[in-house]
């Protein structure tokens, strides 16, 4: 495993981590589908751990009251 | 069904932890027992250690008669300040007997003043203490069972200076001053009358030569501290114990750095040294050692290198010792006044620092109108909550607006009620196209995380809020909710084990935490929701021996968010009756 794919996966352990302990405390407030952590998950798998957290970053700061919110899934990576 | 078993799954649970803690319970009394006597018979009769060896070497030892404990009980001179009081002994120069005047152990009238430095003959040995160690090898120093000579007593009017004569041309003084509050100053001094320049380093230490009682909370620091180079340094014993064997008996850590202190940090209580001119480069060190398999800690300030006293001249020192209650505005005016490099500090703050000291301001300014720390959290979480407030009311605008889309949605549900994944998508797709959303987001979810951690946090490390009443059976917000369940709230006489406790603002917890999730929307993954729906059941029995205040806390703003919720939404139905009135012809 690279140590970028790593990183990654360590990101992805942390937010599953998340979902398990803090989530169900506070609450699923996302006005997104897939909801922020499953994005940041996904996002994590496709494009790994700079790319994915910069995309979860955005993603979240989009997730706000004066966002419309909706379907908004993770663009697919780019194959070359 | 599952859930039958789960419940199952507890009670058998419980019952095998209750059998173990039963059947253990002689097993452990034993060994207390057992470690209790060692402990005696290590510290009666055996003579005082030599503490550091780095700072007492080898060759120095023999001018300090060490061998056998002195037979005659030490001299000792009276501390006494309206804060502090104790004495200083005479016997090597230390301060190991000083209460806090201030402070009482327990919240039963009548109950001892906290100790915070004791003497040897105590089994919880901790105190401060000043030296010199020979740099060139020949000078006579005093040791650690020289016996000084000082008359008066120590109070923040009237200084002392302890005296030693080494009968070789050089005279020894440790000039003490206290002030009002928890600092002694100190200067010391070799007065060099012989024909000889002397060479010598002075130390001043704090040594811990047991363990204490650790809180043991992952938030909150307990063990070394100091602000060393410049930087805030923390380190658990345990850490420090591992590190100090990893390099073979040699300091856990040590730095050079212009000012700082060092010390060691309690929960509450703090002992530190520092040198009296913070501008000037000095040396602080961590250490680690064992001693007949007890564990020993200390911390130790030096200059950086040896003073030289010429022949006629004095080689002068000073530095200062901290005693005494980590109270925020004190350590404050000690980091402005005496210039100590962020003194402040040694209150644990966290990385949140930026949120938790205003909040303490805020909540100690509360306090001081109310008269209540209780009253002061209650105050301070409904004006944090207000706070939000525009933040969560935003998010149920739209809610009128949804109910309007009831039947497309009804309608959309049923067509996918076999696949809910695509239910959600098609969800938010309608969601999108009506430009309405009934969640508030997650952003402005995340934004409160490390405000309430920060509350939580200034809850759980600041003196005021030890031994502060609350209503009713709480007569101290920084202990654990005394009630119980299991005894049916004193009716049994039963003396329940420590994991069968179930306070009454524990219970109170979890009933308000458990409708605050019903009004909440569940996760949508299945295990996640399942998970969600045991949370109250959890976090009752994780808080049960958490301090009240924060139980009392996290009760109100659960409350408090429910309150919120039921409030915007009865709001909500109100505009909507009054659209619909509207509407009619």
């Amino acid at each position: 495993m690279s140590s970028a794919s790593f990183a990654a996966e360590a990101l992805k352990i942390g937010v599953r981590t998340y979902q398990f302990t803090l989530r169900p405390f506070i609450g699923a407030h996302c006005r997104f589908h897939p909801h922020c952590s499953a994005y940041a998950i996904e996002a994590l798998s496709e494009h790994g751990a700079l790319r994915g957290t910069a995309m979860t970053a955005r993603r979240i700061l989009r997730c706000n009251p004066w966002h419309p919110g909706g379907y908004d899934p993770v663009p697919a990576a780019k194959t070359s | 069904m599952d859930n039958k078993r789960l419940l199952a799954a507890i009670a058998i649970s419980i019952g095998i932890l209750l059998l173990f803690d039963v059947w253990n319970r002689p097993a452990r009394e034993a060994q207390r027992q057992a470690a209790q006597n060692v402990q005696q018979s290590q510290t009666t009769g055996q003579p005082l250690p030599q503490g550091n060896t780095a700072l007492n070497p080898a060759g120095v030892a023999s001018t300090s008669p060490n061998d056998g404990a002195p037979t005659t009980p030490a001299p000792r001179i009276r501390i006494q300040s309206p804060r502090l009081e104790g004495s200083v002994n005479l016997r090597g120069a230390r301060i190991d007997d000083l209460v806090l005047r201030d402070y009482r152990e327990t919240i039963l009238p009548g109950s001892p003043n906290v100790r915070i430095l004791a003497p040897r003959e105590d089994n919880a040995s901790y105190f401060a203490q000043w030296g010199w160690t020979a740099a060139d090898g020949r000078t006579a120093i005093p040791g650690p069972n020289t016996d000084w000579t000082a008359d008066g007593t120590l109070t923040p009017t009237t200084p002392v200076t302890l005296r030693w004569d080494n009968g070789a041309g050089q005279r020894f003084e440790i000039a003490l001053s206290l002030d009002t509050n928890f600092m002694v100053t100190a200067e010391q001094r070799v007065v060099n009358t012989g024909a000889e320049p002397v060479q010598v380093l002075p130390w001043a230490r704090v040594r811990r030569e047991h363990t204490p009682h650790l809180a043991g909370y992952y938030i909150l620091h307990e063990g070394f501290v100091g602000v060393i180079d410049g930087r805030l340094r923390e380190w658990k014993y345990a850490d420090a114990k591992m590190e100090a064997q990893r390099r073979n008996g040699a300091p856990a850590f040590e730095s050079d750095g212009p000012g700082g202190w060092a010390g060691f940090t309690d929960k509450y209580w703090l002992a530190a040294v520092l040198p009296a001119d913070q501008s000037a480069p000095s040396h602080a060190a961590f250490r680690a050692t064992q001693e007949n398999g007890q564990d020993r800690w200390q911390v130790d300030v030096t200059p950086t290198g040896a003073m030289t006293a010429a022949p006629g001249a004095t080689a002068a020192y000073g530095t200062r010792m901290f005693a005494g209650a980590k109270e925020v505005k004190l350590l404050d005016a000690y980091t402005t006044d005496l210039h100590i490099k962020d003194f402040y500090s040694a209150v644990d703050f966290g990385y949140f620092w930026f949120l938790t000291k205003p909040f303490f301001y805020a909540l100690d300014w509360i306090y001081g109108v109310v008269g209540n720390f209780g009253i002061a959290i209650l105050i301070f979480t409904v004006a944090l909550k207000a706070l939000f407030f525009p933040l969560a009311s935003k998010s149920y605008q739209s809610m009128a607006r949804m109910k309007a889309l009831g039947p497309k949605m009804q309608e959309m549900k049923e067509r996918n009620k076999d696949d809910p994944a695509k239910m959600q998508q098609e969800m938010m797709a309608i969601y999108k196209a009506e430009k309405i959303n009934p969640a508030a987001g997650c952003l402005p979810i995340l934004i409160q995380i490390p405000v309430f951690f920060a509350l939580y946090k200034v809850l759980f490390v600041t003196i005021e809020m030890r031994h502060a009443p609350f209503f009713g059976w709480i007569r101290d917000l920084s202990a654990p909710d005394p009630t119980n369940l299991f005894t049916l709230f004193g009716l049994i006489p039963w003396d329940a084990p420590a994991f069968l406790h179930m306070p009454a603002w524990a219970i109170i917890m979890g009933i308000t935490m458990f409708i605050q999730f019903k009004l909440n929307p569940t996760p949508p993954d299945p295990i996640q929701a399942k998970l969600f729906s045991f949370m109250p059941i959890i976090f009752t029995f994780m808080l049960a021996s958490f301090p009240a205040g924060l139980v009392i806390y996290w009760s109100w703003n659960n409350l408090l968010s429910v309150a919120q919720q039921y409030y915007i939404s009865r709001h909500d139905r109100q505009t909507q009756r009054l659209e619909k009135a509207a509407a009619r012809p």
